[in-house]
């Protein structure tokens, strides 16, 4: 019978074999041929991609490619590109590994996190976007995040409602935020029904994203693009 | 070791400290779901760690311990996300019902030393914490000094401090700690 002691072993050893796997798949170079990706009023917060990048760490299933890639470029500023929504935890890991100290949570379709997580960053967390609609399919999410924009005290924390049609597919919302200090885990809860505030939602059948960031004007931004 | 690398040396490491690990947690915390998140965060911490540990030099017991207690100290400063950048595995998903209760059951085995524990708060860092690891979780003075990276000396002139301070206060579980010992 399985207990918690044997629960904990195997999510134990799943995380030696998750860590050599990334540890043989370090220093990977992104691929060339991104340009398709188009950008649709983005804010000036966006930063080009690092051309010069290093260390991107890639994981996931070997099948559907990888889940996320994390990529630490020259100028210090951190790529994150999520292809599928599973392993959170190993993404953690990979932010933990470019300096950035993260929450990351994936909820079924229709839950998110309660809020607070913890006390809002303020004003030096500055701004950084995120996008949907990008490679293949239009369903990845990539966002940057500059160097030292979230500092020492700080953890970003990813919330992430997942499509009913997958973990593939474009989220149902999407939350990143910057809190200083301890982030509360997450207590599930159903998400808030579509305001219809008009926050950057997509031209069409886009996934509506919820921006709020505990503290208007000093979270991230958002852009969403569907494929 | 390989402990890091090699999942089947690391079940066995595993199965030898999984029991003393929770029993050295919930010593310490009395929330069952905290246990388990601590439980789960000291073998993290341990793997990142497997490096550092040479077989031969010290014993396995000590160096786990010196990470526990990193582990639940860090906790208590909340500071536990700087103490492990590197990885995160939330142990309370991992509980049902019953491990839930059997947490509890831990926990209420323990009270006794978790009140003991308290009675040490007055005692300077360094004292207690040479203290704890002997009295409360019965390692030798040598695995203490180990645990706490400080000489086997340091570590006797300290326990001495510690229990003369304790007897001083003479409070119940002062006593307590002297007969552990």
């Amino acid at each position: 019978m399985s207990n918690f002691e044997d629960r904990l072993l195997s999510a134990l050893k799943e995380e030696i074999t998750t860590r050599k796997a990334e540890h043989m798949m370090t220093t990977v170079t992104p691929a060339p041929g991104r340009s398709r990706r188009r950008v649709v009023g983005l804010s000036a917060a966006v930063a080009g991609v690092a051309a010069a990048a290093t260390a991107a760490v890639l994981a996931g299933g070997l099948l559907g490619g990888p889940a996320y890639a994390v990529t630490r470029g020259a100028d210090g500023k951190v790529s994150v590109e999520i292809n599928t929504f599973t392993d959170p935890e190993g993404l953690e890991v990979a932010l933990g590994d470019a300096g950035i100290r993260a929450v990351v949570d994936y909820l079924p379709p229709g839950q998110t996190c309660e809020k607070p997580r913890g006390e809002p960053a303020g004003d030096t967390a500055g701004r950084f976007a995120a996008r949907i609609g990008a490679g293949k399919g239009g369903k990845t999410l990539t966002f940057t995040i500059e160097d030292g924009q979230v500092g020492a005290d700080h953890t970003l924390v990813l919330t992430v409602s997942k499509s009913k049609e997958g973990d593939d597919k474009a989220p149902t919302a999407l939350d990143l935020s910057v809190v200083k200090g301890t982030v509360s885990p997450c207590r599930a809860v159903p998400l808030p029904a579509p305001t219809g505030d008009g926050t950057t939602k997509g031209q069409d059948e886009g996934p509506g994203f919820d921006t709020s960031t505990e503290q208007p004007g000093q979270g991230p931004t958002l852009d969403s693009k569907t494929g | 070791m390989r402990l890091h690398e090699d999942p089947a040396a690391f079940e066995a490491f595993y199965r030898r400290h999984v029991d003393a690990v929770m029993r050295f947690v919930v010593r310490r915390v009395s929330d069952p779901h905290l246990a388990a998140d601590l439980t789960a965060d000291i073998f993290l911490a341990a793997l990142d760690s497997a490096h550092t540990y040479v077989p031969g030099r010290g014993n396995e017991t000590a160096w786990l311990y010196g990470i526990a207690r990193n582990v639940v100290s860090a906790r208590h400063r909340q500071a536990a996300r700087e103490a492990r950048a590197t990885g995160r595995l939330a142990g309370r998903r991992l509980m049902d019902d019953d491990d839930l209760a059997r947490m509890e059951e831990r926990i209420d085995a323990e009270r006794q030393m978790r009140n003991a524990l308290k009675a040490m708060d007055s005692l300077p860092e360094g004292e207690r914490a040479v203290l704890e690891l002997v009295a409360i979780d019965q390692l030798t003075v040598g695995e203490a000094a180990q645990a706490l990276g400080i000489r086997q000396v340091t570590a006797r002139v300290r326990l001495h401090r510690a229990r003369r301070a304790l007897e001083r206060l003479a409070s119940p579980s002062a006593v307590y700690l002297e007969g552990q010992a």
